[in-house]
């Protein structure tokens, strides 16, 4: 009897010690799970990974944006559930920078040889100091998305280049939009004044925060008062479709044709063509966007402490990143790689895209990432950053005028930093 | 010897069979409570753990802030928009089934079907419904020559949307109580009110309402303890996305939003975890409220 106790137990404790190992070593395979969120292209890859590493399985979850970075706040917080290989936002990165003691400081691998794949910008988000917190991914440099159809109705040029030339900035592309809107009552001119917002202080160097020492200048700089107004007044002579980017509004919004120009980053492509469908192809058209360059998105690949395979973690992340598998990711889904060397290499730049009228997608997102400039983030940038896209919403919702909502946003931001 | 294990058996044995009640409850209800409580009386950053102790700070903050008042009072106005109707339907419906029905199991099956329907789903149903653009409900209001009204962007509008969505989800459960509690009412008392010639609102109100007041009483502190949690509905609501704000101006902002906006988009988690331990307090101080009205209600009747 006791034997038989003391086998039970013995299995017992087998069993468990196998489930606890199974999802990481089945059969002398490596399991490595790498989390994304979004839209990364990385299937065909990581077929392809798979099969350079016989011994190496990847297993890719993907979430939305908002599930993806809030668990991984979790996971870190409590020690288990991150994936080996994490996507980071551009906007969440300041954050996560600050608690990196919860990742691997991938110059620990070598990493620090990599720095030159990458524009400078780029690489000195990624990093804080000498510790190495991810690898740059895509990038979203920014062009202007418009739909031919709409302004050959309201009697605008529809050629990219004579588009880009009549808009050539923001206080332009607000005179345009009461042009068409004169012209077409029924159609918006924009799709929030929310994108109209970050894509103009997206090309300032500071927005909210000041690079010198972090200190909240949102109040005292003027290229976000100057956006807020243009973004703010687009709105309040309701031209926009007040539908936040992502959201189910914003896709039916696509689908119907219900606003006429978009700032987009690269990475929106995918997201237009696929809300659109069929139905629309042809219909919109890419040219460059006022302001001519701005940067919106783009992620980084990071490697928590927590995992059991660092080293396969990073081999993965370098590999992803390398500038060949960036460049079949451009070529295939149109993912903007922010690496210098693949968006000026030929074919990267000689790239069209049939859905937007065979516009030179790779030609225009290659010229806006050059004349980028990068803006600096402060550490409390996402807590504060939403509070004026509220305060937009707000003149969206006709319940607040421009004034009231700045004031408010202003108050509750320094609420938050109190 | 034999006599003594028996003793042993009978004192020891009835502990070890609550015993795994009283462990599941120590892991998974007093650790989890006590250990919120240990965090709200810390600066306490969800990605960096404890910054030092802060005492009642996190306490002191919170009753001074705004957002929470805010959150306080949109939780009880929509807790209230759903819970009255719903009580009052709810009692009604399960009136009407309690009467020889054809089909009876087919009847009572379905009113509980919006309950069984995933809350995402609902929500999601319903954000549509009540979409400005594109929404049915707008559509029909259009039939009568009225404006389109723009839901999610006032407090009175958002909050009747939000309310519809958990009427609809709760008022056929509450009904399934209701109604098995009325099958047990004794016969007899019906026989006797019939006897008397008493119509039937007014058997309805004097022996059918009396007689589930143990059933009514339940639905109540159910009832109100998961209206003050309301989360998935209002969240889904939100057009704008899933910043936890409920709406650009907060207008239907509740308070489980605003302990997931602290700790989960902020990452204060101190903060969250004082949060949670008001929303404990409050959550009981309304049920012992409802409890006590229902009983004051139902006995004077």
């Amino acid at each position: 009897m006791p034997t038989t106790v003391r086998r039970t137990a013995a299995a017992v404790a087998a069993l468990t010690l196998l489930a606890a190992c199974s999802p990481a070593d089945s059969g002398g395979r490596t399991t490595l799970t790498i989390a994304t969120f979004g839209e990364f292209g990385y299937a065909p890859l990581i077929a392809e990974y798979e099969k350079l590493h016989p011994d190496i399985t990847v297993q890719n979850r993907v979430t939305d944006f908002d599930t993806h970075h809030k668990g991984l706040a979790t996971q870190l917080a409590t020690g288990r559930g991150a994936a080996d290989v994490v996507a980071i936002e551009e906007q969440y990165i300041p954050q996560y920078r600050k608690a990196k003691d919860k990742f691997t400081d991938l110059a620990s691998f070598g990493a620090r040889d990599l720095e030159r794949q990458w524009a400078p910008w780029k690489w000195a988000q990624g990093t804080d100091g000498d510790f190495v917190l991810g690898l740059g991914t895509d990038m979203g440099s920014l062009a202007l998305c418009y739909r031919r159809d709409l302004f050959q109705a309201a009697d605008l040029p529809t050629d990219r280049d004579e588009v880009a030339k009549l808009i050539p900035d923001w206080p332009a592309y607000a005179a345009v939009a009461d042009r068409f809107t004169r012209k077409t009552p029924g159609v918006k001119f924009a799709d929030s004044a929310g994108t109209v917002y970050t894509a103009m202080l997206n090309q300032s160097p500071e927005n909210y925060f000041s690079q010198r020492d972090d200190s909240f200048i949102a109040d005292t700089n003027p290229s976000v008062r100057t956006a807020f107004d243009l973004a703010g007044g687009i709105a309040a002579k309701g031209q926009t479709a007040a539908a936040t980017t992502f959201t189910q509004a914003w896709n039916v919004a696509i689908k119907q044709g219900s606003f006429a120009t978009v700032a987009c980053p690269a990475w929106m492509l995918s997201q237009i063509k696929e809300a659109g469908g069929d139905a629309n192809k042809g219909k919109w058209d890419v040219t460059t966007v006022p302001g001519k360059s701005g940067n919106q998105g783009g992620s980084f690949l990071t490697v928590p402490k927590q995992g059991s395979h660092q080293k396969e973690a990073y081999e993965l992340a370098r590999w992803l990143t390398a500038p060949e598998q960036e460049k079949k990711l451009f070529l295939s889904d149109g993912i903007l790689p922010s690496e210098p060397s693949v968006y000026e290499d030929p074919q990267v730049v000689a790239h069209t895209d049939p859905y937007f009228g065979d516009a030179p997608t790779g030609k225009i997102f290659a010229a806006s990432a050059d004349r980028l400039r990068p803006n600096y983030r402060g550490l409390h940038d996402a807590d504060v950053r939403p509070e004026f896209g509220r305060a937009l919403g707000r003149i969206e919702d006709k319940t607040q005028n421009v004034d009231q909502a700045w004031a408010q946003a202003v108050q509750q931001a320094r609420a938050l930093l109190k | 010897m034999r006599t003594r294990f028996a003793r042993f058996d009978r004192k020891v044995t009835p502990l070890l069979l609550v015993a795994p009640f009283f462990g599941l409850f120590a892991v998974f209800g007093a650790y989890p409570l006590l250990y919120t409580a240990w965090v709200s009386l810390h600066d306490w950053n969800l990605l960096e753990g404890g910054q030092g102790r802060l005492g009642l700070a996190n306490y002191g903050e919170l009753l001074a802030d705004p957002h929470f008042y805010n959150a306080l009072a949109n939780t009880v106005s929509i807790f209230l928009l759903a819970a009255v109707p719903e009580f009052l339907l709810a009692l009604g419906i399960a009136a009407l089934l309690d009467r020889p029905l054809r089909a009876a199991t087919w009847w009572r099956t379905g009113i509980l079907l919006p309950n069984v329907v995933s809350v995402v789903a609902i929500g999601l149903v319903f954000g549509q419904l009540f979409s400005r653009d594109y929404g049915v409900v707008n559509e029909v209001l259009g039939w009568f020559g009225i404006a389109p009204v723009n839901w999610q962007a006032s407090t009175w509008t958002s909050h009747l949307a939000v309310a519809s969505m958990v009427l609809w989800r709760w008022t056929g459960y509450n009904a399934l109580i209701y109604l098995a509690a009325m099958q047990a009412v004794p016969s007899d008392l019906y026989e006797a009110a019939e006897l008397d010639g008493a119509s039937r609102w007014r058997t309805f109100w004097s022996i059918t309402v009396p007689g589930i007041r143990p059933a009514i009483a339940f639905t109540a502190v159910a009832g109100t303890v998961n209206g003050l949690q309301l989360f998935a509905e209002p969240q889904l609501f939100d057009a704008g996305g899933s910043g936890a704000t409920g709406g650009n101006d907060r207008q239907f902002q509740t308070l489980v939003m605003y302990l997931y906006e602290k700790g989960f988009t902020q990452f204060n988690a101190g903060y969250a975890a004082a949060l949670t331990w008001v929303m404990f307090v409050v959550c009981a101080l309304f049920a012992l409220v409802n409890y006590r009205l229902v009983r004051r209600f139902v006995r004077a009747a």
